[in-house]
């Protein structure tokens, strides 16, 4: 919940009531809204365009031959995703930063890399002609039948790092920041007003918030595990791959993305969907009972991708299937339900974002029928990998996810101009948007339960006029999308020119009491780094949790270990994992000494490097290019091991300059990227 | 091949039509109902009064469906005592069945693999009814049991994307008299 503030935002746009608690954006918030929102939105209708010539192809109504259909397919998968990511990215923050400090130097470095990410994407599928699919299944990359280049396959990864890398880097900050402004981890999630220790929740976003930065962290750190062993293979065909295990990562980190998006809109809507009730939207401990429940949730669920695949542990899959049915508990209770209590007999305000706003809502609804029948197993036998899939994806990304993104640009434009478009217009393209999209997904529904397959090119024969009818719904839809620009253009030319007479606004505390940014704050002060409180290892405990992960760590050192592990990669990699850990426990009890931490300095972003950079580089090493040369000679092959552990230790003593939980949190995720790598690359001769 | 919906496809899809008009329609009376006047505090003795009975459904009929399904899971189990084993092959663009065909009655074990990438099992009756579907995997085995009872040819279709021809990857399997 927002609190109510000194100079409290004209009602304007907004419902009357909404005075109350709304304040007006700060500069560097409503900056960071457009900027994501706009980049993010561009990217979406560009993706759109590339979709809706794909479903035309599928009509046979364009001629594209397969190898372009599938490079298309390829750019819409990752393009799309990270479209929405980035508008999603960018309404968190627009939301969460009145009550949480999060740096814009992060979200700078966040956009950058995300950005970038999709730039490489871009070039990789048009350019080198890459066609594996968003979901690049291993081995795909390496089997492209003359289909692209080696520079491709590796652009094309590098470029699914640098997305996954900026979201890891907006993940820490509002990890960092959530629990730092909150006092703690447990404060932040709402724990302790759950169990009755404290008499008022966090604010809704801020517990929102924290969930999605752990399930965010934990997946991109999957994802790099992957993608980092998977271009070690683009330039050492002796990395071998193990099918299984990387599937399960690339869909950890794949699914999880796709499906945080969601959920980072579920933290902005909370703030912006009231604004348009005119009733606050408050975290109750039903809220945070529920939202606890996701954090498991949103982790576990991934694994029904491989319900088909029968030689996946079967407490993977019964697990599976427990997640990803009751997902729909908080989302369909707190969410979802909650957010029509808010509209129901609010006298709600009707603009063009909270019209989008409020049909969104029935899309997640709708889709997520869809997705929860898929996600029982004997009914996944009979409709995995059918078009039934992309119909109840394409119901919430496209339904919810895409109308939030452009309700949430529709909602910075409203509140900047004081005006939205003519009703007769608003509902003419509302109209366009359900029609097309619920007729697009409507044909893909009906085609899955004939059993179409996915990503087809070709249709199979008899199918074709499902496609024929959804393209013509696709491109109603596509109206509906130009129609909104169309409406929001005027309030964009309206705000651009009022974009230097806007006053910098009111900073509310966190509804637990811990506020953190005073109220009429400069935004310049947001440019500071945060002080570290404490260290990562600052109790006894914690130094006793240390040194006996470092007198385990230090077997990996001892030569009957390293000799026995060269006999299998597997082991060579989780002994390199063993020797890194030693490394990463080393440097974090040396950046907790006072003398030490001093001497390093304050320096959270070299810290984060670090702890990025640091195990990457150690990962693309690990190739038996690199490594099977030195172990003829002893103190070649000495050397290698010592750098995975001063790998560690660079890992350790970055992780020192990060908040306590951050560092200790960022150390963990390194050391089990590690393991992951381990688990998933095989081949070489040891 | 023509495709034809299967029984327990046009009973799901039926189930997913009748959820989805349900819930559009409360969509829409509540979208009706967003401008009227209804003071908070009703809202929310009735609203957090439903929204308990609504978290008791969903939570009841999660229970029943996951239990359900637990109950026709369909991966094979035991011994293949009983049964005749199918290697199927799969590879950039092919099946391969050996043997690739049986008398109508046997109870089959696909044993699926992959000479290349990841490949998807996608079974077709000789009527074009979707039987089910199981991945064919580079370096594992998966397992399939099934009763071969029509007579005819069973189609094969790759449902994971392969690469450049994916979607003409077929194959067939025969199923013949006693």
């Amino acid at each position: 919940m927002e609190a109510a503030t000194a100079t409290p935002a004209p009602p304007g746009i907004l419902h009357p009531q909404a005075v109350a608690f709304v304040g007006e954006a700060r500069q560097i918030e409503r900056r960071a809204g457009f900027m994501f929102g706009v980049t993010g939105i561009t990217l979406v209708a560009a993706m759109g365009v590339l979709g809706l010539l794909m479903r035309f192809t599928q009509a046979d109504d364009t001629g594209l031959s397969p190898a372009w259909f599938y490079r298309l397919m390829t750019l819409h998968g990752v393009g799309m995703i990270t479209g929405v990511l980035l508008v999603m990215m960018g309404a968190l923050w627009y939301v969460l930063h009145p009550v949480v400090p999060l740096r814009p130097g992060r979200m700078y470095a966040s956009y950058t890399l995300v950005v970038g990410g999709a730039v490489a994407v871009l070039v990789a599928t048009l350019v080198g002609g890459f066609g594996a699919g968003w979901t690049f299944l291993p081995p795909l990359p390496f089997f492209p039948v003359g289909q692209w280049p080696v520079w491709s396959e590796s652009l094309f990864l590098v470029g699914n790092l640098l997305v996954g890398t900026g979201f890891f880097v907006y993940c820490l900050d509002v990890l960092e920041q959530t629990t730092t402004a909150s006092g703690g981890l447990s404060r932040a999630l709402g724990w302790q007003y759950l169990f009755g220790r404290e008499p008022e929740a966090p604010a809704p976003q801020v517990i929102a918030a924290t969930v999605v930065a752990i399930d965010g962290l934990l997946s991109m750190t999957a994802g790099s595990a992957i993608v980092l062993g998977l271009l070690g293979r683009t330039y050492d065909s002796g990395v071998g791959i193990d099918a299984l295990v990387a599937k399960n990562l690339v869909y950890f980190f794949g699914h999880s993305i796709a499906n945080l998006v969601i959920y980072l809109a579920a933290g902005a809507i909370y703030v912006m969907l009231p604004r348009y009730a005119g009733r606050p939207y408050e975290a109750t401990k039903v809220f945070v009972a529920g939202w606890t429940a996701s954090l498991v949730f949103i982790a576990t669920a991934f694994s029904h991708h491989l319900y088909m695949d029968f030689v996946q542990p079967m407490w993977a899959q019964v697990g599976s299937l427990v997640a990803s049915y009751f997902a729909l508990l908080p989302v369909a209770v707190i969410t979802i339900y909650s957010m029509t209590m808010l509209v129901w007999g609010s006298r709600y305000r009707w603009t063009l974002a909270s019209t989008l706003f409020y049909v969104g809502l029935a899309g997640w609804a709708i889709g997520g029928v869809g997705a929860v029948i898929d996600s029982l197993i004997p009914i996944n036998f009979r409709f995995h990998n059918t078009v039934w899939v992309v119909a109840h994806f394409h119901t919430y990304l496209m339904m919810t996810v895409v109308l939030w993104a452009l309700a949430f640009v529709a909602h910075l434009l409203e509140r900047e101009t004081d005006r939205t478009s003519s009703p007769t217009l608003r509902s003419a393209t509302i109209g366009l948007l359900l029609v097309g999209g619920y007729g697009l997904t409507g044909t893909w529904f009906v085609a899955g339960a004939l059993g179409v397959p996915r990503r087809y090119a070709v249709q199979p024969a008899g199918t074709v006029d499902y496609s024929k009818v959804g393209a013509i719904f696709a491109l109603l839809f596509a109206l509906g999308f130009l129609a909104c620009i169309v409406q929001l253009a005027p309030l964009a030319r309206t705000a651009w020119a009022r974009r230097h007479t806007t006053s910098t606004g009111e900073s509310p505390g966190l509804a637990a009491g811990h506020a953190v940014a005073p109220a009429g704050a400069d935004p310049r002060v947001d440019e500071r780094p945060p002080g570290r409180a404490g260290a990562p290892l600052g109790t006894a405990a914690h130094l006793g949790f240390a040194v006996a992960f470092m007198v385990v760590a230090i077997v990996a050192f001892f030569p009957g270990i390293v000799d026995a592990s060269e006999t299998s990669t597997r082991y060579h990699h989780l002994d390199h994992a063993g020797q890194f850990l030693f490394g990463v426990v080393v440097g974090l009890l040396l950046g907790s000494f006072a003398a030490v931490s001093r001497l390093l300095g304050d320096h959270p972003a070299w810290g984060l490097t670090a702890v990025i950079v640091a195990p990457a580089t150690m990962m693309l090493l690990m190739v038996p290019r690199v490594y099977e040369p030195l172990e003829s000679n002893d103190v070649q092959h000495a050397l290698f091991h010592l750098a995975m552990a001063a790998f560690g230790l660079v890992t350790g003593l970055g992780a020192t300059r990060l908040t306590p939980l951050g560092g200790r949190f960022t150390a963990f995720l390194a050391v089990a990227m590690t393991l992951m790598f381990a688990a998933a690359m095989t081949g070489g001769a040891s | 091949m023509s495709l034809h919906y299967g029984t327990p496809q046009i009973v799901i899809g039926g189930v997913f039509v009748v959820l989805s008009v349900l819930l559009a329609s409360a969509f829409v009376v509540i979208g009706l109902q967003a401008g009227t006047d209804v003071s908070v505090e009703r809202v929310h003795r009735v609203g957090y009064w439903l929204r308990k009975r609504w978290l008791a459904l969903l939570a009841a009929i999660g229970v029943v469906v996951v239990g359900l399904s637990l109950l026709d899971l369909p991966y094979a189990s035991g011994g293949a005592s009983g049964r005749t084993m199918v290697t199927v092959t799969a590879g950039q663009f092919f099946w391969t069945f050996a043997p690739d065909r049986v008398p109508v009655g046997t109870r089959v074990r696909f044993d699926l693999t992959s000479v290349d990438v990841n490949h998807g099992f996608v079974l077709y009756s000789p009527r074009g009814h979707l039987l089910g579907s199981v991945q064919a995997m580079p370096g594992y085995h998966n397992q399939l049991d099934l009763t071969m009872s029509q007579v005819g040819i069973y189609r094969i279709r790759c449902g994971e994307y392969c690469g450049l021809n994916h979607s003409t990857m077929d194959g067939s399997f025969t199923v013949t008299r006693r």
